[in-house]
């Protein structure tokens, strides 16, 4: 590698732009995780320091106790496996149903796949809006205070489905017939051959879908009200936030009497549990997903 | 293109006819529905009121506003109470939380889920849209043979004119709370220490006072926010001003900001201080003052999340907006219990002696149109209303240990008693009873009947109680002047506009014009003339 | 390719239609099968919304539901109207979404070109994964972050101005830095990641052509100039036309985290979605809360087809239908 980049003469002007990107990226990149910083050690200053001297990139009074009231007890147990299971089951069936509508509207030898593509495509050109979507389910399919309010709407969306396709169109046809030749039927060959190929697609989907997961907190907004106890994660920091009553609801019961209650640095406490561990998930598919999103950005 | 066009026809059939087949079907539903209520009433009428039919053994839902507990007590509680219900009317209580944040609106959206997920439902005509409910068909209407069947305590309780003051269109929605003392009016909460050292000897008894008050908090105290506003006491406190500098009275049930009213040497001409007058800019300069002394803090309308009246026990800040039953029932005896002080309570209107005595209807039953079991709803809450053992379970809780009595007869907290582990949360203000209410031995009496001789010296009745306006015909004007007026409030009531007080009054006006604000008035002025002259 | 596949499809459908459309269907049976899952959810979850759009037009009254209520016409839309609501609506709506397409992508290519150019392998991971962070957080804590830096009384901000002697700045009692403001925060957001699709569109150009051009003496800005760029256009005219098809939806998480219910600020930052949620969820006002989105879907719906129409004349490979 380096033989061949030394073959041409840098000039000045590569140098100049090198200069710069190594300059322009390090001050975005920064400029990226800075405010994470001012969240993280916040949440770890003690709550008179923050009312008088404002956030704190680097905690003058080092403590974990607003992280030690929040573990304790408190809802956030809750949140978590209520945000897990969704994401986990959400994100698997999610995908699996994509995957198998991707594959059957790319299969040349469907007849109804046109059809079918544009039946899905237009739910994203023409949409009903938030009034009749609410009276829907709160009305008709009686969703109110529960779960899959927030589960089923996030299993997929139309243009995940075209993504999908997209990643199925660069499967040479080639493949399908010669499952077929073996005289496997159409979903033998999905499962055999086809998804074993669609690896950087399903972890590109699948990131989309986890995410969609792991952030949501409209949904709830609409559907949870307070007689959920655990509400997802982000919905519960919502609360957390804007609510008086959530916050103390998300500490141990011994340290509600507490006199200085810390507000701010439990806040901060919670945003930062909150995030975690979505953000640790993306090193391990970074290599597919940047795969992916290639794929997808040009095909749109 | 064609073929788009094409499919798109396709699929608009399609969603129509499922869409058809669906409305059909929840037509004849809610005629189905009604329909069994009718001959339901019907049949009992015919029947022994003694043989009602309570084989079958139901749940009803209890919906009121309060955050949800968790530590527990409630539900103890609650077995107690289903075990007597069970008995009684074969039926059990359960309770369906409105969170105090957004709590209107949650409670308005709840209502029109319209899913019988709720069955009795706390209302009130002044604070919860209780009329506007009622208008929109959430609440059903109670016909006189079934209140004299299944609510026959309740019946006889409330007087004839009162329940005259509970019709809409000449049905009965809500079962008021007539028979219980208590003033909900608002004002500010202080600390007579502090009063007493920024010079109000006497405490304070004006907006002036408060400025002074709050000036000298801030210079005295700079750890202290002298009212750390969570941003959404706006149209509270705007009334409040109008309470304090005008002699308008305002309308109940309309919307709940209290837009429109008469005025007490002129009851029923309708106008509003809010679109016409000096006062509103008044306000406006006195509030931008406020802002800059610095009494609520900067960010004070993203300021979400701070309880305040925590902060006051703490130290933290100096004031408390909410009404006489806070003052005395909850504030004066944690900051007696703390800090040994006096707390003094500026109410508005007081120095204008405007004070209206409570609608009765601004606390009451109602039962929700959705409900599956309206006969066995009010056969409950006839229970909790009147009867003594119920009554004490659903309003204090155990005997022992929720509430005690002692030698006097009144309410004491037993001994080991702690109100993080021990404490319900029920809510009950739909339906409280002085006959079976114990007096609360925390309360100084004395002083707390004292204040209620001086308010009922000053009180007016209130005098709309009759009338409940019929707005189908502006309700959408009335909803876009609402949205205004929050929007406006929350700047003017904080200080928080750009230019002068007179400019942002007169866009305000401009604004409530152009949504329509006259033809409401118009219209209001005539359903007024109809009833009253 | 596609138009033919798609004659080839539909005659091959015509000679057989006549053979019976079940025995179509069974031949088919799998692939439809699969196809179930994805054709129920949307219709539970699109398509049966769609006849409430009624309600924008009736006095909504819970008792008669959407289709038992009056019948008003284009009552609920004549405030929104006469008051301009709708026309400060819409402004503010696609003047955000314009400020964030151009200057989003902007930014992007710029990052993109400049992450080609670095050759420190362990910088370039490091700090690609730093500009991905942004867009993987949920807009409550972009909400915290913002409010954290920028609040009057403890934000950073405040605490760094104070600490240099000079006054606080309280914007969030200042409408007019806000447009300003959203517009930095939502590129900090997505930034990071579209310019990482870009970085991966210049990667995919042919090294040869790079190599070639170098060998002809193209200094780096040339290289920029003439090759680089040139092969990003397709992508950027694609993505940006998809996203002007978008222009009327407002992306709701950000606005409403940030702004929250400060009326103050309404005047630069309410948007179709914050303004239809709040009268839906707060000030509980149906009609004109489903007027607003059905104004809103038919506008979209427009934009949607007038874009498509667009790509489909300069790249029809890439139209949507």
């Amino acid at each position: 590698m380096n033989k061949k980049k030394n073959r041409v003469k840098l000039d000045i002007s590569d140098k100049i732009i090198r200069v710069f990107g190594y300059i322009f990226v390090t001050i975005y990149a920064l400029a990226c995780v800075f405010p994470f910083l001012l969240i993280l050690g916040t949440s770890f200053s003690t709550e008179a320091i923050v009312r008088i001297e404002g956030v704190q990139l680097f905690p003058a009074e080092f403590t974990t106790f607003a992280y030690e009231m929040i573990l304790k007890g408190g809802t956030i147990w809750g949140s978590y496996a209520v945000t897990i299971i969704m994401t986990a089951s959400g994100t698997a069936l999610g995908l699996s149903i994509i995957a198998m509508t991707g594959y059957a509207l790319q299969r040349k030898d469907f007849p109804y796949r046109n059809i079918i593509s544009f039946y899905i495509y237009f739910t994203s050109l023409f949409s009903a809006g938030l009034v009749p979507y609410y009276l829907l389910m709160t009305q008709t399919y009686k969703l109110k205070d529960s779960y899959l309010a927030v589960f089923l709407p996030l299993l997929m969306t139309p243009w995940l489905i075209i993504l999908m396709k997209n990643f199925v169109k660069a499967i040479p046809h080639e493949m399908t017939e010669s499952g077929k030749i073996d005289g496997a039927g159409d979903f033998k060959i999905f499962i055999s051959i086809i998804l074993p190929m669609l690896k950087p697609a399903l972890a590109t989907i699948g990131l989309f879908l986890a995410l969609g997961y792991w952030n949501e907190w409209y949904q709830s907004s609409l559907f949870l009200s307070s007689r959920v106890t655990y509400k997802p994660l982000q919905y519960n920091l919502y609360e957390v936030i804007n609510k008086i009553q959530s916050l103390k609801n998300s500490i141990a019961a011994q340290y509600i009497t507490l006199d200085d209650m810390p507000t701010e640095t439990l806040k901060m406490a919670t945003a930062m549990m909150s995030t975690g561990p979505i953000i640790f998930l993306y090193p391990f598919i970074q290599k597919y997903f940047i795969g992916g999103i290639t794929i997808g950005a040009v095909k749109g | 293109m064609k073929k788009f066009f094409a499919l798109l026809l396709v699929i608009l059939m399609m969603v129509s006819m499922a869409a058809c087949g669906k409305s059909k079907d929840g037509d004849t539903d809610t005629t189905n529905k009604t329909g069994n209520k009718k001959s339901d009433s019907g049949k009992t009428d015919d029947s022994d009121t003694g043989a009602i039919d309570t084989s079958e053994h139901v749940v009803i839902t209890y919906m009121t506003t309060g955050d949800k507990p968790t530590n527990g007590a409630t539900e103890e509680v609650m077995v107690e109470l289903n075990k007597i219900l069970k008995e009684k009317v074969n039926a059990e209580l359960e309770i369906y939380y409105i969170g105090w944040t957004d709590y209107l609106s949650n409670y308005n959206l709840t209502l029109a889920q319209m899913d019988g997920t709720v069955d009795l439902v706390g209302t009130a005509s002044d604070w919860l849209d209780a009329w506007p409910n009622a208008k929109n068909g959430a609440f059903l209407e109670l016909s006189e043979d079934m209140l004299k069947t299944y609510a026959p305590k309740t019946w006889a309780q409330v007087p004839t004119e009162n329940w005259e003051m509970s019709k809409y269109n000449g049905e009965i929605y809500l079962m008021p709370e007539d028979n219980f003392a208590q003033w909900i009016n608002h004002g500010f909460i202080y600390r007579m220490d502090w009063a007493k050292e920024a010079g109000l000897t006497n405490g304070a008894h004006t907006w002036d006072d408060m400025t002074t008050y709050f000036a000298y908090v801030k210079e005295a105290y700079p750890n202290v926010i002298p009212w750390n506003s969570d941003g959404s006491h706006n149209i509270q406190l705007a009334s409040g001003w109008m309470a304090s500098h005008t002699n308008f009275l305002p309308i109940d049930g309309i919307t709940a900001g209290g837009l429109y009213g008469g005025s007490r040497d002129d009851l029923y001409t309708v106008w509003s201080p809010f679109y016409e007058g000096p006062e509103l800019v008044e306000f406006a300069k006195l509030m931008k003052k406020w802002d800059d002394i610095g009494v609520w803090k900067t960010d004070v309308l993203n300021n979400t999340g701070v309880d305040n009246r925590e902060e006051m026990y703490l130290g933290q800040t100096s004031a408390d907006q909410h009404h006489t039953e806070t003052w005395y029932g909850t504030v004066e005896p944690e900051m007696r219990k703390r800090y040994d002080i006096d707390t003094g309570f500026f109410y508005f209107g007081e120095e204008s002696s405007n004070v209206v005595s409570l609608n009765i209807t601004h606390g009451a039953m109602a039962i929700s149109a959705a409900s599956k079991n309206p006969e066995r709803a009010l056969m409950v809450y006839d229970l909790i209303r009147n009867d003594e053992e119920c009554y004490r379970l659903f309003n204090y809780g155990l005997q022992g240990k929720q509430y005690d009595l002692d030698e006097n007869g009144y309410r004491i907290q037993p001994e080991g008693y702690n109100n993080d582990t021990d404490a319900i949360t029920i809510n009950y203000w739909w339906g409280r009873n002085d006959d079976l209410e114990l007096k609360d031995g925390k309360r100084n009496h004395e002083a707390y009947e004292k204040l209620q001789e001086e308010y009922d010296k000053v009180k007016m009745t209130y005098p709309y109680g009759q009338f409940v306006a019929e707005v189908s015909s502006i309700q959408a004007q009335i909803n876009n002047i609402n949205e205004i007026h929050t929007n406006y409030m929350s700047q003017i009531a904080y200080g928080k506009y750009n230019g002068s007080a007179e400019d942002i009054v007169a866009e305000y006006r401009a604004a409530l014009k152009q949504a329509g604000f006259e033809d409401v008035v118009n219209e209001l002025q005539t359903q007024v003339n109809d009833l009253y002259k | 390719m596609k138009t033919i596949a798609n004659k080839l499809d539909r005659s091959s459908v015509i000679t057989r239609k006549k053979r019976g459309f079940f025995r179509n269907i069974v031949r088919h049976k799998t692939l439809l099968f699969m196809c179930t899952p994805a054709i129920l959810f949307f219709f539970a979850f699109s398509y049966m919304p769609l006849p409430g759009i009624y309600v924008a037009f009736v006095k909504y009254n819970y008792r008669g539901g959407i289709f038992g209520s009056k019948f008003v016409g284009f009552d609920n839309f004549k405030f929104l109207y006469t008051s301009g609501k709708l026309f400060d609506l819409t402004r503010n709506t696609i003047l955000y979404n314009l400020a964030f397409i151009i200057l989003g992508n902007l930014v992007a290519v710029f990052m993109a070109i400049l992450l080609n150019e670095l050759r420190a392998k362990y910088f370039k991971k490091v700090s690609q994964t730093m500009m991905f962070l942004p867009y993987f957080i949920s807009h409550v804590l972009v909400g915290l972050l913002v409010y954290n830096l920028l609040n009057y009384d403890y934000g950073f901000v405040n605490s760094v101005l104070t600490n240099l002697g000079l006054e606080r700045w309280g914007p969030y009692s200042n409408a007019k830095v806000w447009p300003v403001l959203i517009v930095l925060i939502q590129l900090w957001k997505d930034t990071g990641y579209s310019s990482i699709v870009y970085f991966a569109a210049i990667m995919n150009v042919d090294s040869e052509i790079i190599e070639s051009a170098r060998v002809d003496g193209a200094n780096g800005f040339q290289k920029i100039r003439y090759i680089i760029l040139p092969s990003l256009k397709p992508t950027v005219i694609i993505l940006l036309l998809f996203a002007m098809g978008g222009i009327v939806r407002g992306n709701f998480g950000l606005f409403y985290n940030i702004i929250g219910t400060n009326p103050m600020l309404y005047r630069t930052t309410d948007i179709i979605e914050t303004y239809v949620y709040r009268a839906t969820m707060t000030d509980f006002n149906f009609s004109t809360a489903s007027a607003v989105g059905f104004y809103q879907s038919i506008i979209g719906f427009a934009m949607v087809m007038i874009c498509n129409y667009v790509v489909k004349k300069i790249e029809p490979d890439y139209s949507l239908f």
